[in-house]
């Protein structure tokens, strides 16, 4: 990896966000982070991120499956790779019934669970990020 | 409730439901008469009362009907017939039809008084139970969520900056704050695990596990439930020995939720030893079932305790309080292995330590 890469954190917990962001950055990662799952999506449309580092519940419900769901929907934004970090484990039985506990919300998501073990994170990061590499080359 | 009582009375008689009306009045109660039937559940539609008394002899629509229709508009309501014969028959059939009670004609104004404030009682504490169900009811409903988002996330956030400070500290921390570092990590790690296990025990549906069962190793599953344990042993200088008979069969079963049991299992006798002891897992075939025993030399549990140790939502409270217990770990491991066809036992002797017995069937 020569270039620096752009990752988003939507998150509505500052807290919480605080703890990766230092993890990210130190790790190498321009991490830009929005609170709330509006601002978000704006990020999203005027910037390029290389990962979007995404939470579910915020706000009246789980939102970030409506951003998931709209990124899905979203040509140019259908390859960025999404990481899901949530401390929802159970209740995805609530929102998907029937479904797994491990949802695939768009094409190349992972999910991890809060809290996140530094490791366990920037792994997850830099295997998504070279995923959507490799796919972007053979597809050109 | 803050407005006043209201009580119907429904008696073609005037005379009793004018004397009736006289005994109330002065007390904090509103009353109303009808003089038949018709009019009288007409005036239960409107008023809504608290308490009714029916003369179960009027012309018109009989005491008994009016009975049945009242409970089946609103069964909250308390029905009380009056009874100028005063027929055991008739007093049983009102009853099973609904009535709170039955009054036997000719009442002293005291007998009626009485029998006003135990209805009014009965009509309070049916209300309140009405409010409790549902109330437990959104609880429940709502609790995974709660507990989730209102528990679960302050302590995900700490977590996550103890993670991200002891990472960028490394290189100006001592060894001892090192330490205690990894011991704060370790404590919130166990409240986010009894979150999660207070969360199974509202969710967990039994009847689902055997969807997935499968054949699962001994072995395996007790090694991994050891790798889970294992931490919290080290902390505490257990040592946990195995023994696992060589060719014994697997089960048929789910693994996930068989090594929760006995992770659950485990985790309770670590908690309950002594610092430096040693726990004992032994897996063994005899006959058709598997017995797998996990035994430890700690507090033990008394005699007086052991019958309920196992029972929803049982903890621990006599014995040496070294460790607070989860008190819901066993009864999920219980249920689980009830769903694997299996049983689980215990036995204890208080200051000498507890030996935890499963069965489950072998698979062959």
């Amino acid at each position: 990896m020569t270039q620096q890469k752009n990752l988003l954190v939507i998150d509505d917990d500052p807290d919480f966000v605080e703890g990766i962001k230092s993890i990210l950055d130190a790790a190498g990662y321009n991490v830009d982070v929005e609170y709330n799952p509006k601002t978000g999506l704006q990020a999203l449309q005027t910037k390029t991120y290389d990962l979007l580092l995404l939470d579910i519940m915020m706000g009246r419900g789980a939102e970030g499956i409506m951003i998931a769901r709209k990124l899905r929907k979203d040509p140019k934004l259908r390859e960025m790779p999404v990481l899901i970090i949530t401390g929802i484990r159970e209740q995805m039985a609530f929102l998907f019934p029937g479904e797994p506990v491990h949802p695939r919300f768009v094409a190349v998501d992972e999910l991890v669970e809060k809290p996140v073990e530094p490791k366990l994170l920037l792994e997850k990061v830099s295997t998504l990020i070279e995923m959507a590499e490799a796919r972007k080359t053979k597809s050109e | 409730m803050d407005t006043k009582s209201k009580i119907l009375i429904i008696d073609d008689e005037e005379v009793v439901s004018d004397s009736c009306t006289l005994i109330l009045e002065g007390s904090d109660y509103t009353v109303r008469t009808a003089e038949d039937g018709a009019s009288g559940l007409k005036l239960v539609n409107e008023l809504q009362p608290d308490l009714v008394f029916i003369d179960l002899k009027m012309p018109g629509i009989q005491g008994i009907e009016v009975l049945e229709k009242i409970t089946e508009s609103n069964p909250t309501i308390v029905s009380i017939v009056i009874t100028g014969y005063a027929t055991v028959t008739s007093a049983v059939e009102a009853m099973k039809k609904g009535a709170y009670d039955f009054l036997p004609k000719p009442f002293t104004p005291d007998e009626f008084r009485l029998i006003t404030k135990r209805g009014l009682e009965r009509r309070k504490l049916m209300l309140e139970t009405i409010a409790l169900r549902k109330e437990k009811e959104i609880l429940r409903e709502n609790f995974a969520a709660i507990v989730s988002h209102e528990l679960k996330s302050p302590l995900g956030a700490i977590q996550q900056n103890l993670y991200a400070l002891n990472d960028e500290l490394s290189a100006v921390l001592t060894e001892n704050q090192k330490t205690r570092f990894e011991r704060m990590k370790s404590r919130i790690d166990d409240l986010i695990k009894l979150i999660h296990l207070w969360l199974r025990g509202m969710s967990i549906d039994i009847g689902k596990i055997s969807e997935n069962f499968a054949s699962i190793s001994i072995s395996t599953v007790i090694s991994k439930a050891m790798e889970s344990v294992e931490p919290h042993a080290k902390r505490k200088d257990i040592q946990i020995l195995t023994s696992i008979d060589e060719s014994i069969c697997p089960i048929e079963g789910e693994e996930v939720s068989f090594e929760e049991a006995l992770v659950n299992i485990m985790g309770n006798a670590i908690k309950y030893s002594f610092p430096g002891s040693q726990i004992s897992v032994k897996a063994k075939q005899a006959g058709d079932n598997i017995i797998i025993t996990i035994s430890d030399t700690g507090v033990g549990i008394s005699k007086e305790e052991l019958p309920y140790i196992l029972v929803d939502f049982y903890k621990g409270k006599s014995g040496k309080e070294i460790e607070d217990s989860h008190g819901l770990g066993l009864t999920i491991s219980r249920r689980i292995i009830e769903a694997h066809k299996g049983m689980i036992s215990v036995e204890s002797e208080q200051g000498k330590g507890t030996t935890f017995s499963i069965s489950v069937p072998a698979l062959m």
